[in-house]
């Protein structure tokens, strides 16, 4: 991987749809000292506003449409949104539950999927990455 | 201009002057080194609430009666009392001051 346009760290904001914790506790692993992400410049980040990448997890609460929404249009562009687990990508054992209006892809622009229940650490890694080059040719697009 | 010394302080304004000049040069270059690529007018630049819709900006601030919410709660049922008497009538308030002014008055007569 190349990096030369987007070549600045990438800050990551996770937000849970929902989700029963099992992804967000392997989102938390990636950033243990096992695999650790942040000394490549990946990080999480408290507001949407200081995004470059949307991690959703959980396969969207009905309660929860307007506020997805509402923080995807919060990040700057350009932006990409990464859904991790099965949940957020097909509704897995829940996608006929009538409190949900998910999956994700049905509400906000999806261009990631990170399959699993849950994924791993290594899995979400690579997703991340994939998000990454997908941004640097969204910048790379802007510039020309 | 003058310098004042005070042993253990010195207060001298051109330095003073100079300091926030040069903080005010640093804040504007670390300013403009920022996101620039937000859309303003749109979501981007609203203000964030984990998701929740942002009131507008006049039902945004905390009001100094808000400081003293515990003091009116524990005190509500001696206001709520207090406020009937408080009719805003006129002539209720001149009933109020001629009934304690009777009440003084025969006070003081049986003392006296």
């Amino acid at each position: 991987m190349n990096l030369k346009v987007f070549n600045r760290a990438l800050w990551v904001y996770h937000l849970n749809t929902g989700s029963c914790n099992g992804c967000d506790i392997e989102i938390l692993a990636v950033l243990t000292p096992r695999y650790d992400v942040e000394r490549f410049g990946i990080r999480l980040v408290g507001s949407p506003r200081h995004a470059d990448v949307l991690l959703v997890t959980g396969p969207v609460a009905r309660s929860m449409e307007d506020s997805v929404r509402r923080i995807y249009a919060q990040v700057p562009d350009p932006k990409v949104v990464i859904v991790v687990g099965n949940c957020g990508a097909e509704g897995d054992v829940f996608h006929e539950a009538y409190s949900l209006i998910g999956p994700i892809d049905q509400i906000i622009p999806v261009d990631v999927y990170v399959p699993g229940c849950p994924p791993r650490p290594e899995a979400i890694i690579h997703g991340v990455v994939m998000a990454w080059v997908k941004l640097e040719k969204m910048v790379k697009q802007e510039v020309a | 201009m003058s310098v004042v010394n005070y042993g253990y302080a010195v207060w001298a304004p051109l330095v003073w002057i100079v300091a926030l000049v040069v903080i005010g040069i640093m804040v504007l270059i670390w300013r403009s080194r920022g996101q620039k690529s937000y859309k303003k007018g749109t979501a981007q630049t609203d203000v964030f609430l984990s998701g929740t819709k942002v009131p507008p900006e006049e039902q945004r601030h905390v009001k100094s009666e808000n400081i003293y919410w515990g003091f009116f709660e524990s005190l509500k049922e001696l206001y709520s009392g207090m406020m009937k008497p408080h009719t805003g009538i006129v002539n209720d308030y001149l009933m109020w001051f001629v009934a304690i002014l009777a009440i003084t008055v025969v006070i003081l007569v049986v003392a006296g």
